[in-house]
């Protein structure tokens, strides 16, 4: 077990869990809590079997899978599973159990686990107690063939074995190895007997068995009654047991209540639950009773003995009641939960459902045998209860029928969803809106094709069959509104035929719903489509309108608003000529809102006419009357399309005149109106339309709204035209749209005179790059791969993300693999060009075409390329596979990454980078079968390793390496990682022997290692290490820019940290003394052993640093240290310390060098700490700035701005600057102080 | 009582456990409806299982009815007792991400 720690888990949390519950929870936190978990499981097993002498099958898969991932089962832990693969499952069916015990006895041993004898008799007992039968010898030579020796136990298995076949001559073979063994013969051996000549037939054999054994020397135990209770039991011979119990009672024996039960299970199986009542008179209900008893129920429930079962559960003692809360007074929940699993039929279920409510032992046993059904989605089995539930009066509610439709929801399963529907009809469940909107029509979110479109008649078919056309309503209102803008005119088609259908079918829907779906299509922009739609709108109202008009008309009573009502009913039918015949009849009574819906209703027909005749009738009326903006746009629309093109413009105008609010729907609209002029090849009536209505200010230019523009030449074919246009639109509106469309028309014709003009165009206008762009993607559209790879591997050219990006969706979109694959592969090379998001963008598409084999070959593509995917790549690879139901290649399958990697050597090293710990398994599985990578993989995972902090793991690694590859050094830069780790971890002494190892082998360490050793030495105190490690790099230090301040400065703290100050100041006191003689020798630095003493407020060395510091200033005019100190002081926040050094040694002021370097440095950090730290610093600001009225005047301002105090010293500095520069002073001139002239 | 009479944009909740998988938010809002006008009735259901998960938020309209409903001994639907207390007033939102947090004071 590795033990990797948490963060390393991280890494790898990319790999998906494919099994049962696990994907629920978020991937990341199960791979982090996965070592946990695995202790936890462990316990939780064993506790089980301890608590409740059972094991549930998906714990103990939960445990063997975990197993499995963690690489290496210890032999205890594979016994462990195998001996729980017996009678510990009660429900599982006996030869799943021997499954289960072979599939984790085969995968262990091929992880590694070592088997011996007790294994090999674990699985004989798993054997024995799921009635296994198996060849005893064929055991026997497998345990030779693999080396490992049978032991007492093995011999007295196997002759159970033999017994329980009733062969007795078997068993005397092996009885006979025992004894040239010379092995004890046990009770055991002698109760199997009594079983095998039982099971001969030979019941007087059997009871003379106990009197051989006497004769051995042998007293005869419970086990052997046992047996023998047993082979009566099996022949139903209930006197011969009464007796053998009374016998064994006189003998003060004693049967465990564990004992007796398995006499009732042979009973209950061999025939004779007719005598099982008798036993259960002798139980005494021992501790331990209650757990032993519900492992028999459900033994006998998976064996088909339910009634048995059933008979053993009602006699559980009544104790368990008095512990529980009146509210909770349901037993037998695990019985009926059981009996579901093993799909009892439904008779049985309620007659245990009625017998358990008689009882008043459960409150609502069929509610809970549902929710079991449900829960395991049996549906068949949900149904009929529910069926039963309704007879016994129970009421049924929508929501019973939601898990499973959530089912089949996830398996898309159509049919099932309409069983489902179908069945609640029948049982009278009409399903409400929640069970479609969240359960069934979400079914068919994915309409991209016609084979759904279809599966919509069908389904609805059904729901006529079976539901009122309000559900049809419902269905249609979803799958509209399901479907975008785009989407919908793209399948107009399909959905006028899909109407068409309805409409055969006499579909007609409410016209409330009918509406909603109006009120969509109108949105969409599909007018033809809610012509059609209007077939299926029901009848309502009209004729009863009409009636109505007739009468209030025969009463003289104002018809206003009757008449308007009719009139929309009609529009809503789509009835234009109707409703125009009664707008003629009634005419002085029209009001408004009529005359809105009719002059829509008459533009959605096409009659251009009777729309403005219309609207200049209700004008005529009143001149006041505004429509609403969609009314206008359609009148606008249907005039443009006849050609009335100064109508249309006089509309707009009326828009703007009548100020009607303007929606970003109404510049689509606006979009779809001059599109659709386009269409129609109308130049002028496209430009004249575009034109009025940016000139009203209606829209504002956009590229969208400009592309009609070009539209209108292109499809005329005029390319030339539309070159001209965009060009045109660049010009006036700083757009430049369809420019891709263009190029591509242009290549495809080859006019290289105008692609050039084009090309010219673009690169003067925004730039050679953007040029280059959209001639490479024109090339890449219209197939010319080699033309695009040219311009694509122009020098210089690099990645812009968001033009691949365009490009890539725009392939996406139009589902054009090709053009896509060739784009992400040409830019292989491409300066900075994202490779994991080109890839991506291609799994993007296999993924929308369902193309698992070209997400396959992508994945493939990826290795080679060595491109480590994000985890969303990751993602979308494997559900591509998996909707395939192909297997996903990265699932943490060790020994299918072992075959990968070991296939291929490349492969290896990506492997690594992404699955560090799986490679680290890898390697050790590998290493185990001797299959060897090459070196630089190891280095490679080495540095992963140590970069997330595995040392023992890189280690170990590193060992492998060594041992096996012939000369292997770790390379200079894992090398340096693996110092830094060891320092981090404290491991000085190996660190130092790394560096030597490094040095010796004449390789070169980073700096960084070696800072960090000698620091963690100088924190030790170990100066005899520093100085060794001085000697080490003492040629290399200068090269790699080791500064010898490194080695003094930390001499100096080992020195303080052996708390030797005297020795400490007498080290490095000469060193600046004597640089002070040599003027060219840079002057050292002691900052960090300041700061380093400072942080760990180690005041007795900071004052005799101090005054160190100040007797340098002093005796030797040496400033560097004090200056040192009193910054580090201001870095620190000490502002007192800071401000008493400088009152001591004034001349601090004066380097302004060293202070300069400070604030320029300190001006890098972030959070600007100049400005917002301290006021300390602005002890020096002035004396820096001295002279720079300029820069401190500015920094004035920005002091103030940042509402920062003021220090008056720096505002005396000022003053003193601005007078002598004969400028106002600004604020109170503060006192004469220390520091002034 | 921390609530404020008259603000009537509040809302006054009830937490509701231990409810029987068989009843949905009619039958809770039927019943709770007789203490009080309940204005809001949230019983999450889980997309993955189509069961919902036990707990519900009822939010009545009036302090008045979080009152009476409090008041009563025990609330038994459908022949199974419902938990209930009464909410900290939050979000339901924030309730829901943070159940069981009741304040009895």
């Amino acid at each position: 077990n590795p033990g990797f720690p948490h963060n390393i888990s991280r890494l790898f949390a990319v790999a998906p869990h494919q099994k049962g519950k696990v994907q629920e929870e978020p991937v990341l936190s199960i791979q982090n809590k996965q070592a946990q978990n695995f202790d936890w499981a462990l316990n939780k097993l064993d506790s089980s079997v301890r608590r409740t002498g059972r094991i549930t099958r998906a714990l103990l898969l939960r445990i063997f899978h975990d197993m499995c991932r963690t690489g290496y089962p210890s032999s205890n832990q594979a016994l462990l599973l195998l001996r729980s693969c017996g009678s510990l499952l009660p429900e599982v069916p006996l030869c799943e159990r021997t499954e289960l015990a072979h599939m984790i006895w085969g995968k262990l041993q091929d992880l590694g686990a070592v088997y011996d004898a007790s294994h090999y008799n674990a699985l004989l007992k798993v054997y024995l107690q799921n009635e296994h039968k198996f060849s005893p010898t064929e055991f026997l030579s497998k345990m030779e063939e693999a080396n490992v020796q049978p032991n007492r136990v093995t011999y007295q298995r196997l002759i159970a074995a033999y017994c329980n076949e009733g062969d007795i001559e078997g068993a005397s073979k092996i009885l006979g190895f025992m004894k040239m063994k010379e092995l004890p013969i046990t009770e055991a051996v002698f109760s199997s007997l009594v079983t095998g000549h039982a099971r001969t037939g030979d019941m007087e054999n059997a009871e003379n068995i106990l009197s051989v054994m006497r004769d051995a020397g042998i007293e005869p135990g419970p086990d052997t009654y046992l047996a023998l209770l047993n082979a009566y039991a099996e022949k139903g011979d209930i006197n011969n047991i009464k007796q053998i119990l009374e016998k064994v009672e006189k003998m003060e024996g004693n049967f465990m209540d564990r004992d007796l039960m398995q006499v009732i299970f042979s009973l209950a199986k061999a025939g004779y639950p007719q005598y099982v009542q008798d036993i259960m008179s002798h139980m005494r209900y021992e501790r331990g009773y209650i757990p032993d008893a519900m492992n028999l129920t459900l033994n006998l429930i998976t064996q088909g003995l339910e009634d048995t079962a059933f008979q053993i559960f009602k006699s559980f003692p009544s104790l368990l009641s008095e512990n529980h809360s009146e509210s909770s007074m349901d037993y037998g929940n695990f019985f009926l939960r059981h009996c579901v699993t093993t799909d009892k039929p439904l008779s049985k279920l309620k007659q245990f459902c009625d017998e358990l409510k008689e009882a008043n032992m459960h409150s609502s046993p069929l509610q809970f045998t549902l929710y079991c059904a449900l829960e395991s989605k049996k549906a068949d089995l949900a149904i009929n209860l529910m069926k039963t539930m309704k007879e016994e009066g129970l009421p049924l509610r929508p929501h019973y029928c939601w898990p499973l439709l959530v089912g089949y929801q996830k398996e898309k399963n159509v049919q099932g969803t309409i069983g489902v529907l179908k069945a609640m009809h029948e049982l009278g469940v009409e399903p409400d809106v929640e069970t479609y909107t969240n359960y069934v029509l979400t079914n068919f979110d994915d309409i991209q094709t016609f084979r759904a479109l279809l599966q919509v008649i069908i389904l609805v078919e059904c729901f006529l069959l079976f539901f009122s056309t309000e559900a049809v309503g419902y269905f249609l209102y979803n799958l509209i509104d399901s479907m975008s803008d785009s989407e919908v005119q793209a399948k107009e088609e399909h959905l006028r035929q899909y109407f068409h259908q309805l409409k055969k079918m006499n579909v007609v829907i409410p016209t409330n719903i009918y509406r909603g779906i109006h009120n969509l299509l109108d949105i969409y922009h599909v007018p033809e489509l809610i012509k059609v739609c209007g077939y299926i709108n029901t009848e309502l109202g009209v004729s009863a309108l009409e009636e109505e008009l007739e009468k209030l008309k025969a009463e003289k009573q104002p018809i206003g608003n009757v008449l308007k009502q009719l009139i929309v009913a009609l529009c809503a039918e789509e009835n234009m000529q109707k409703a125009l015949e009664v707008k003629a009849k009634y005419e002085p009574d029209m009001v408004v809102g009529g005359y809105a819906a009719l002059i829509n209703l008459c533009c959605r027909h096409d009659n251009v006419e009777d729309a403005m005749n219309l609207k200049e009738e209700v004008f005529r009326k009143d001149s006041s009357v505004a429509l609403d903006t969609n009314k206008y746009l359609a009148l606008v629309q249907v005039l443009g399309k006849h050609g009335r093109l100064e109508d249309a413009i006089n509309i707009l105008k009326e828009m703007k005149e009548k100020d009607i609010p303007i929606k970003d729907t109404t510049v689509t609209f606006f979009f779809h109106i001059l599109n659709a002029a386009a269409m129609r090849g109308g130049v002028e009536t496209v430009n004249r339309l575009h034109e009025s209505i940016l000139m009203l200010g209606l829209a504002k230019p956009s590229t969208n709204l400009c592309s009609p523009l070009i539209t209108v030449h292109l499809e005329k074919d005029d390319v030339p035209a539309a070159l001209e246009a965009t060009i045109d639109c660049y010009k006036k509106y700083g757009t430049i749209p369809r420019l891709h469309d263009i190029l591509c028309r242009l290549i495809e014709q080859g006019n290289t005179d105008l692609l050039q003009k084009a090309m010219d165009f673009m690169s003067q206008e925004r730039g050679e790059m953007t040029m280059l762009y959209d001639i490479f993607f024109a090339f890449l559209n219209t197939g010319k791969y080699k033309e695009a790879k040219k311009i694509i591997e122009t020098p210089g050219l690099r990645a812009r993300p968001a033009r691949l990006q365009w490009f890539a969706e725009k392939c996406i979109a139009a589902n054009q693999m090709e053009t896509l694959e060739n784009m992400v592969e040409m830019t292989q090379k491409l300066f900075e060009c994202d490779r994991e998001q080109m890839y991506y963008y291609l799994l993007k598409l296999c993924k929308i075409s369902n193309d698992w084999q070209k997400a396959d070959a992508t994945w493939t593509k990826m290795q080679e390329e060595n491109v480590i995917p994000r985890e969303r790549t990751l993602r979308l690879l494997a559900d591509t596979l998996k909707n395939n139901g192909q297997e996903v290649p990265f699932d943490v399958d060790v020994n299918a990454l072992l075959y990968a990697t070991s296939m291929q050597c490349d492969i290896a090293i990506v492997f690594f980078f992404i699955l560090c710990v799986e490679a680290y398994n890898i390697l050790l599985e590998a290493q185990k079968k001797y299959i060897m990578f090459p070196p630089s993989a190891y280095s490679t995972l080495i540095k992963a390793l140590l970069a997330e902090g595995c040392l023992e793991e890189a280690i170990k690694v590193k060992n492998i390496a060594e041992t096996h590859i012939k000369g292997f050094t770790l390379n200079d830069a894992a090398s340096s990682l693996l110092i830094i780790t060891q320092v981090r971890r404290d491991y000085l002494k190996d660190a130092m022997s790394t560096l030597k190892t490094v040095v010796e082998s004449d390789m070169v360490p980073i700096p960084l290692a070696v800072t960090r050793l000698i620091q963690a030495l100088a924190m030790k105190g170990d100066l005899e290490s520093i100085c060794a490690v001085e000697k080490m790099v003492e040629n290399l230090a200068a090269s790699i820019g080791l500064s010898r301040m490194l080695f003094v400065n930390n001499t100096v703290l080992a020195h303080i940290k052996n708390n030797n100050l005297d020795m400490a100041v007498e080290y490095i006191e000469p060193l600046f003394i004597s640089g002070m003689q040599n003027p060219d020798s840079p002057i050292p630095s002691m900052s960090y052993v300041f700061r380093k003493v400072i942080e760990e407020r180690l005041e007795p060395a900071l004052e005799k640093l101090s005054a160190m510091a100040e007797r340098l200033v002093n005796q030797f005019g040496v400033y560097k240290p004090a200056t040192d100190l009193f910054l580090q002081y201001v870095d620190a926040g000490r502002v007192d310390d800071a401000r008493f050094l400088l009152q001591r040694c004034g001349g601090i002021a004066e380097q302004k060098k060293i202070l300069m370097a400070f604030i320029a440095k300190s001006s890098q950090k972030p959070g600007q700490k100049l400005l917002t730290d301290i006021s300390c610093n602005f002890y020096f600001f002035p004396l820096v700035l001295d002279n720079d009225l300029a820069s401190a005047k500015t920094l004035f301002e920005k002091v103030k701005a940042a509402n920062i105090h003021t220090d008056e010293i720096f505002l005396k500095r000022l003053a003193v600057l601005l007078r002598n520069a004969g400028e106002p002073v600004p604020f109170t001139e503060p006192p004469v102080s220390v520091f002034s002239d | 009582m921390a609530a404020t009479r008259g603000s009537s944009r509040r809302v006054f909740e009830l937490f509701v456990s231990r409810i029987p998988w068989t009843l949905t938010t009619k039958e809770l809002k039927d019943y709770f409806a007789q203490f009080g006008t309940v204005r809001k009735c949230m019983l999450p259901f889980d997309k993955e299982t189509g069961f919902h998960k036990g707990l519900c938020w009822v939010g009545f309209s009036s302090e008045e009815g979080l009152h009476n409903a409090l008041q009563k001994d025990s609330h038994i639907l459908e022949g199974v007792k419902l938990q209930i207390r009464q909410q900290k007033p939050r979000s339901f939102r924030s309730q829901y991400a943070d159940e069981g947090v009741a304040d009895m004071s």
